[in-house]
């Protein structure tokens, strides 16, 4: 079974080069049955990696030492789920699911493209098969999961503790499928610049991969948000680490280019700039590979370092994002601009968005790189944190923030912001209300903490307020209202959810950052502590066994006005003796919105042990937020529109356009 | 076998899935000028939808209509040439073709034949620990006896059987484990405790710490003449520089000790080196199992110091294949500092700090080790 992976790996390198340079010569040509090789190499190279990972999994699963990416990686005591998630707990198995997702999606415009021009198609699968390609080679060269041990040791050496979790098995995958779903509109847009033309349909094609390769990487930037708050037991949900910074910078130039890609299928405008976000985001999500993958930087998620991997992702990096570039320098001056617009108009209020996004990813860019470029032409070791990002990408979001509300009500073309500025003022009043309550009622030390909770309830009541004038609320009879509303299309609502739950994403960064108090102290079992309200008593530190690992609970009842438990609360310290390291499991408590949250410290001498309280308002906000905003994009994803773009039969033989459409 | 249909298979399929388009009947794509038709049509009704949903004046959609309509014209125009159908496969795309069919199984099997180990079956441990036990090698009998602990965990046997195997095996903390289970659940006995103390001992090095002296004490107390647990206490002196109790509780040892008992010799050693005040700082691992005194008593003294140099040569290897074993590295250090080769100590030491980083926990371990040896990190 191993050997049958390792073989099925091999293979679907083999057509992957075949994807690369048969359809491509097959465009080039005019040659239908060459372009038409691309569709079914590219499924049946799914199929085979698909296979490869099955195996490698089954290896896992199945605790075969024989295989070293398993020994070094697993242990037989371990769980099954965490077993299996350790397939891409580390460097050879993640980048074969890198692969795996690659050609999934390759295999899907390959399933469901037969709508596409027989060359952009071509051209689209050649250029995926050519990444496809790059990294097989990579993980065949430098990363293979299917190297063997003769003999096989009987014992693995466990996976990485921080990794046994349930965050392994989902955030990995979400976040790959984020970074590697923009590799879709790369591709078209190399396509598009090989052919020297883009259709007006092409926009059509791409949002949805842009929509897909966005909401993943939304949930998969959450999830791993989540994960550090909950795992790490710093109580932060956001360190603006290199490696988070990595998957932020393609997320920033992916919701840029989700935005310009609207005005480029609505008004033919902007084109080119597009082609350039599509490829600038994916080389992005190059970067993070690299950054991560090279060992440049070392953290958690740098499994393991060699320096020729670093020295092959370069190449890659350099290959791929230098050739497209170069590719853009030339064919740019080819492609026809589109349609005019007047600065106040929709179109205008999304190249604003694009030009403040851009910026921040600049920004994120310089803070993450510089460190590096200082490194290497000092070999001082310095290092850019929070404060940076604050003064430099905080200003930058607000005035974004603050204009989103304006976006969707402007119309196309030629907008009139002052009839929009009195839609909007109820949305204003909303704010302004927040900011009195905020100041007044909870905490009148801070102003900027009250101008942030109205921001968000700006964003907030800004996206319910598109909906209802959609709807034509205040204007016409509520019969029509309620049927205007459900006729609305999907992308309208995807648009209103996306930016509430940007409103509510806000919500839970102000609440946590400003109004949020902590707590460190040390304990002896019966003792209680106040936190913002919250009575805790600590019970006492109780030892357990877990499967691959032994730990000290430490038991905290949350007792209620009477004295009474009302919950218990378990944080513990776990200690896996293979890799003789201990981690700390956090105790969270949810209460509405907010999180009661505590990790235990070192142990004292006399019994004590050192506790640190948080006590983390609206915090669950920040991730329930990032999940509207992928529902949005799940329900934009539905809009009929993006399934128009398809020529049928039946219209094309009725010829020419409506004639009452034509002025 | 299997495996070999199976990629042949493989081959086959993926083969096809290249020859298979190349071979078929005349495709015909669709023009993308359908598709940019189909495009504007859509925004002109969507323009009508936002007309009556009053979100643009009639007058701006009038000037978007005339636009799109622009758009159209110039899709008429442009693209006359509709790509005609494909022409007869020339030369050069039938030499493309064949390449492409034929790279697939050339490319996989020569890559293969390079990357695979096709004759390794793969080896799934609950297959492993079920077959035959007079297959099975020692690693496997002790992984499938701790299976049958951790589901039986109270079988106080299996742990007394288990303990002396890890002690020979060197996994001295997981002895520690197993030593203190059997004596919880089979009762004390001075073999056990004895054990237990060398156990613990050897897992800090060799250095006899007031634990494994309380266990040696145990032993004596239920068999007074307990070999291991009197040679170890002596040891402890020793390492406290309390040397002439030492030399004392040796001599009365050899005294009580038959002729034939595989201790003397050790004791004898040990007598040997506390003369020469060497024991103070480097003490042997741990007491010799009976084999190994066995054959090191029969032997001449070079014999003796070359299996002992053969044996700190296996451990330096073992390190070397598998270097994060905290223990391995002192026992490796003490060993070349005894031997009185003292640059190969400070390489061990040097080696032993770099697989576990210089500011590491571990690092700081062995330097303070090496230090208390008489050993400085640098020159």
């Amino acid at each position: 079974m191993v050997e049958t992976g390792h073989f099925a790996l091999v293979l679907a390198f083999a057509l992957s080069v075949v994807q690369t340079l048969v359809p491509l010569f097959g465009a080039r040509m005019n040659n239908q049955k060459m372009m038409a090789v691309g569709g079914p190499v590219a499924v049946t190279g799914f199929a085979l990696t698909a296979l490869s990972f099955a195996a490698l999994a089954m290896a896992y699963a199945t605790s075969d030492f024989s295989v070293a990416n398993v020994w070094d990686n697993s242990h037989s005591l371990q769980p099954l789920i965490y077993k299996i998630t350790g397939t891409w707990g580390n460097h050879e198995g993640s980048m074969l699911l890198w692969v795996l997702i690659l050609t999934f999606f390759g295999g899907l415009v390959a399933a469901f493209g037969s709508n596409l021009p027989a060359t952009l198609r071509a051209n689209v699968l050649a250029v995926q098969g050519a990444i496809g390609a790059t990294f097989f080679l990579f993980i065949l060269a430098t990363s293979n999961p299917f190297a063997r041990l003769n003999p096989a040791p009987i014992e693995g050496r466990d996976l990485n503790p921080i990794l046994q979790d349930l965050g392994l098995a989902i955030h990995p995958p979400l976040l790959y499928l984020g970074y590697v779903g923009f590799s879709i509109c790369f591709s078209f847009s190399v396509a598009a610049l090989i052919e020297g033309r883009i259709d007006a349909s092409w926009a059509r094609w791409v949002r949805p991969w842009t929509l897909v390769a966005w909401m993943f990487l939304t949930g998969g930037i959450a999830m791993g948000s989540y994960w550090a708050y909950y795992e790490l037991g710093w109580g932060g949900f956001w360190f603006w680490d290199p490696v988070e910074n990595a998957s932020f910078m393609p997320w920033l130039a992916g919701t840029a280019l989700l935005h310009s890609a609207i005005v480029m299928e609505k008004r033919s405008a902007l084109k080119i700039w597009t082609l350039l976000l599509a490829i600038l985001t994916f080389s992005l999500s190059l970067l993070g590979t690299f950054l991560v993958r090279s060992g440049v930087l070392t953290s958690v998620h740098a499994f393991a370092t060699d320096p020729t991997r670093g020295v092959f992702i370069l190449c890659i990096l350099t290959l791929f994002i230098g050739g497209s570039l170069a590719l853009f320098a030339f064919r740019a001056s080819s492609l026809t601009a589109g349609g005019l617009f007047h600065p106040i108009s929709r179109e205008g209020a999304l190249v604003l968005n694009n030009l403040f996004l851009t910026t921040a990813t600049a920004t994120v860019l310089i803070g993450t790189l510089y460190p590096l470029a200082v490194e290497a032409v000092s070999a001082d070791k310095i290092s850019v944190g929070a404060p940076f990002f604050n003064l430099t990408f905080g200003p930058l979001m607000v005035p974004l923030l603050v204009a989103v509300p304006f976006g969707p009500l402007l119309a196309w073309k030629r907008g009139d912001i002052f009839a929009v500025a009195q839609r909007l003022m109820a949305a204003f009043a909303a704010a302004l209300l927040a900011v009195l309550v905020t100041a007044l009622f909870i905490d009148g030390a801070s102003v900027f903490a009250a101008l942030g909770v109205g921001l968000a309830f700006w964003l907030i009541c800004g996206a319910l307020t598109d909906i209802a004038v959609k709807s034509g609320f205040g204007s016409v009879a509520p019969g029509i209202i309620f049927r205007r509303f459900a006729g609305l299309p999907r992308s309208v609502f995807g648009t209103a959810l996306a930016h509430l739950g940007l409103g509510l994403t806000t919500l839970g960064i102000v609440g946590t950052l400003c109004f949020g108090t902590e707590k460190i102290l040390s304990m002896h079992a019966g003792e209680t502590v106040q936190l913002s309200g919250h009575t805790l008593r600590f019970e006492g530190l109780y030892p357990a066994q877990g499967p691959n690992y032994s730990e000290d609970r430490g038991r905290f009842a949350l007792l209620g006005a009477d004295g009474s438990t009302t919950a218990v609360i378990t944080s513990s310290k776990r200690s896996y003796p293979v890799r003789q390291m201990t981690t700390t499991e956090s105790g969270i408590k949810t209460i509405g919105f907010s999180q009661l949250y505590l990790s235990l410290g070192d142990e004292g001498t006399d019994g004590s042990v050192v506790v640190r309280l948080w006590w983390k308002p609206l915090v669950t906000l920040i991730w329930g937020g990032s999940l509207v905003m992928m529902a949005g994009a799940a329900v934009s994803l539905m809009d009929r529109r993006l399934r128009v773009g398809a020529p049928s039969r039946r219209r094309k033989s009725a010829g020419a356009v409506p004639s009452a459409s034509l002025p | 076998m299997l495996f070999w249909v199976i990629a042949a298979i493989l081959t086959l399929g993926a083969s096809l899935a290249v020859l298979l388009p190349l071979a078929g009947g005349p495709k015909r794509g669709s023009a993308s000028s359908d598709h940019d038709l189909e495009v504007y049509r859509d925004q002109l009704s969507e323009l009508d939808r936002d007309v009556a949903r009053g979100l643009i004046q009639p007058a701006e959609a009038e000037e978007a209509r005339a636009e799109i309509a622009r758009r159209i014209l110039r899709l008429d125009n442009a693209d006359p040439a509709a790509k005609t159908a494909a022409r007869q496969p020339s030369m050069a795309t039938r030499l493309v073709a064949t390449a492409a069919v034929l790279a697939v199984p050339l490319v996989s099997w020569g890559l293969y034949s390079q990357l695979g180990s096709p004759d390794l079956p793969s080896q799934p441990l609950s297959e492993r620990l079920a077959k035959n036990p007079a297959e099975s090698s020692v690693d496997e009998l002790v992984a499938r006896a701790e299976a049958h602990l951790a589901a039986n965990p109270t079988d106080g046997r299996g742990w007394d059987v288990l303990a002396p195997v890890y002690l020979r095996m060197q996994r001295f903390s997981d002895a520690v484990t197993a030593y203190r289970n059997a004596i919880r659940l089979d009762g004390d006995s001075a073999a056990r405790q004895a054990g237990l103390g060398e156990a613990i001992a050897s897992a800090a090095g060799g250095i006899v710490s007031a634990d494994a002296q309380a266990a040696f004490e145990a032993a004596l107390k239920l068999d007074p003449a307990n070999p291991k647990a009197n040679f170890y206490l002596a040891m402890g002196m020793a390492q406290e520089g309390r040397t002439e109790e030492a030399t004392a509780g040796w001599q009365k040892m050899l005294a009580a000790l038959p002729q034939d008992s595989p201790w003397r010799s050790a004791v004898e050693q040990a007598l040997a080196e506390s003369a020469k005040q060497s024991v103070a700082s480097g003490v042997p691992a741990k007491g010799p199992d009976a084999g190994d005194v066995d054959a090191a008593s029969s032997m001449s003294p070079q014999d003796r110091e070359a299996m002992i140099d053969t044996m700190v040569a296996g451990l330096d290897e073992k390190l070397r294949q598998n270097p994060r074993d905290t223990e391995g590295w002192m026992q490796l250090i003490r060993s070349y500092v005894v031997l009185g080769k003292t640059d190969q100590a400070r390489d061990a030491l040097n080696r032993g700090i770099a697989v576990f980083g210089s500011d590491s926990d571990e690092a700081k371990k062995f330097t303070a080790f090496a230090v208390s040896l008489g050993l400085t990190a640098t020159e």
